[in-house]
């Protein structure tokens, strides 16, 4: 099977800013991969560049092989850094959109998941805190047995228990045919799940390697390394 | 998929419409009821009902244009777009849904409208005579236009609402080609509207003078109404068919723009 | 089950060694069947590829079995146990040895530091 995310010279520039630049990488399936940079390094361009929320300056980025649009939408599962539901419905509504629009996706792993967070199916989104409203869209986006999980700082704005249930829930849903891509700038929290990471900086791949490897060849930890990589 | 756009679209404006809806048919029915009591005594009630039920009369028709910008803009080009363009749904289905719904509440608003007119005013007996005034009217018609009569009526029906939705898109497309600015993004809807605008009364004009062109002996006369309704029915057609193709080009631009240049913040 | 899971060494090889000291004291008895690996790694709260190598690992040392239908079990062999348990323990004392030489005790000082310290554990 080819590899689930493909980049190749993928450049992105808005205006004379360049965000992404020639980045070259390959993601094989059934990976739990970290995007790692500091604030403003591409991440978050890449991952849209992924969901067609923005289009390529030059060069090309393949899900799955194919161009990013409706096709690669059915098998991709996008969690944005920031909260995109529409205020005015309530959880159920918001999980029958999901499930009249996402073929993958599984009404009863989000209903069980927000019981266990306590979670009020009839609360409408509005009266939610925005720690809350997070959990409902990592529970949407987990719900779906998608082929590849874009997570944007998934664990950014949460407590530290909430950290964990999230990194709990991101491993119980591993299956060897798809891949979790999660961009974060909190290294040391999931830094025992993953596999392999890409440290991004100023729109370039600054390096790729497994998380083993780096262990193993320079005795450090990936956030340490990370410090060092990005010293101010 | 689109089926299923239009029954999001219309839940989430449905719950503003439909009470807007309710409240002013409930306030004609108000305003009627205190002036049919006695006018005299309940001057200041009657006034104030009246004063609310044209209140949000006009609070209901300005609504129908926010919600038909707010939809778009909110939904598509700010934080919803997000959610609603990682839908494995094509823009173009996101820019109908939204164009069918938005005609739809300005229709069913005028509906509404006439409806809460009626109540207010209608008389006893009222209604007999509007029936007998429209069959009447019906008659005459026919008497004079004959079967084309239903051909007039129908393409002034299908012009109203090409009108329409051509309304709709010129907005939808100065709103997206705003969005290709990073500031400002509000002038420059603002300014593209101007120019769209602008072009299309540039094009109107252009095609308006080749009927001058070509059959420079044509006169229009309004004692020749019967004789003129092939020509009427022919400019009528022009005119559809002139802002169905600006409809097009709005909509083609507006799905340009969404497909190949979008940027979301 | 808590896993202690430093930062600055390989996760698979800590994970190898936290699952043998499991076998050797006997939390995972001989002969018993082990969780499948995603759920391994869910406790563990690590990635599934990793829990793999370090238990494809112990594989190939022989505490560990695949069986083709019925997924991993602990060896039933206690010999091959006892020897790797042997072996670990061989290697933390050599490790201990060092160090103590470096600090520059003798054997024989160190051996008595053991015996009064084992008699105090005792009492």
């Amino acid at each position: 099977m080819s590899a689930i995310l493909e980049c190749n010279d993928l450049t992105k520039k808005f205006g004379s800013n360049v965000a992404v630049s020639a980045v070259n990488l390959k993601i094989e399936r059934g990976q739990i991969v970290g995007l790692l940079g500091p604030n403003g390094s591409g991440k978050s361009t890449i991952i849209k560049l992924a969901n067609e929320l923005l289009t390529p300056t030059r060069g090309s980025i393949l899900i799955g092989g194919k161009k990013p649009g409706t096709e690669t939408k059915k098998i991709v599962s996008y969690l944005p850094e920031k909260t995109y539901l529409n205020d005015w419905m309530r959880v159920h509504q918001i999980i029958e959109l999901f499930s009249d629009f996402y073929e993958d996706f599984k009404p009863e792993k989000a209903y069980d998941m927000l019981k266990i967070l306590n979670i009020n199916p009839n609360d409408r989104l509005k009266t939610m805190s925005k720690g809350t409203k997070e959990k409902v869209q990592l529970i949407l986006v987990m719900s779906r047995e998608a082929e590849l999980y874009l997570l944007d700082e998934p664990i950014g704005g949460v407590d530290p228990a909430a950290r964990d249930y999230i990194l709990q829930t991101i491993l119980r849903n591993y299956n060897e045919n798809a891949t979790v891509i999660i961009s974060t700038h909190l290294i040391s929290d999931i830094e025992n799940i993953l596999d392999y990471v890409v440290f991004i900086n100023h729109g370039q791949v600054v390096l790729t390697s497994s998380v083993d490897d780096i262990r193993d060849e320079k005795g450090k930890s990936v956030d340490a390394l990370f410090r060092e990589v990005f010293k101010c | 998929m689109l089926s299923k756009l239009l029954k999001y679209e219309l839940k989430a404006t449905g719950r503003i419409f439909l009470p807007l809806f309710l409240a002013l048919l409930m306030f004609a029915g108000i305003t009627r009821l205190i002036y049919s009591i006695g006018p005299e005594k309940w001057d200041a009630p009657a006034s104030i009902s009246m004063a609310i039920y044209i209140i949000i009369m006009v609070g209901m028709f300005v609504m129908t244009f926010i919600m038909m910008i707010q939809r778009f803009y909110k939904n598509l080009l700010s934080d919803e777009g997000y959610l609603m363009l990682t839908l494995p749904v094509k823009p173009w289905k996101h820019i109908l849904s939204k164009l069918l719904v938005s005609m739809l509440w300005m229709v069913t608003s005028g509906i509404a409208a006439l409806i809460s007119i009626l109540i207010i005013t209608l008389e006893k007996g009222d209604i007999t005579k509007i029936v007998v005034g429209l069959l009447t009217v019906y008659d005459q018609v026919y008497e004079q236009l004959g079967a084309s009569m239903y051909l007039l009526s129908v393409e002034i029906i299908i012009g109203v609402l090409i009108s329409l939705a051509s309304g709709i898109l010129i907005l939808y497309a100065s709103i997206a080609l705003g969005h290709l600015f990073s500031k400002h993004r509000m002038l420059a809807s603002f300014g593209a509207f101007i120019a769209l605008s602008t072009l299309s009364q540039i094009l109107f004009t252009l095609i308006g003078l080749i009927p001058e062109a070509y059959f420079p002996d044509i006169h229009i006369s309004s004692n020749d109404f019967i004789g003129m309704q092939h020509l009427i029915q022919w400019v009528i057609a022009g005119g559809i068919i002139f802002t169905g193709l600006l409809s097009a080009a709005y909509f083609a631009i507006t799905n340009f723009i969404l497909s190949k240049r979008l940027n979301l913040e | 089950m808590p896993w202690e899971l430093k930062s600055d060494r390989p996760i698979y090889t800590q994970l190898i060694e936290q699952i043998e000291l499991m076998i050797f004291s006997g939390v995972y008895p001989l002969g018993s069947k082990l969780p499948s690996v995603r759920d391994m790694a869910q406790e563990a709260a690590v990635n599934p590829n990793t829990m793999q190598r370090a238990l494809v690992k112990l594989e190939e040392d022989g505490l560990i079995i695949t069986h083709r239908t019925s997924g991993r079990s602990i060896t039933e062999d206690a010999r091959m146990v006892e020897m790797a348990k042997t072996k670990l323990a061989q290697e933390q004392i050599s490790e201990f040895l060092a160090k103590m030489h470096l600090m520059g005790f003798e054997q024989r000082s160190i051996l008595t530091i053991i015996d009064n310290m084992v008699k105090e554990m005792k009492k």
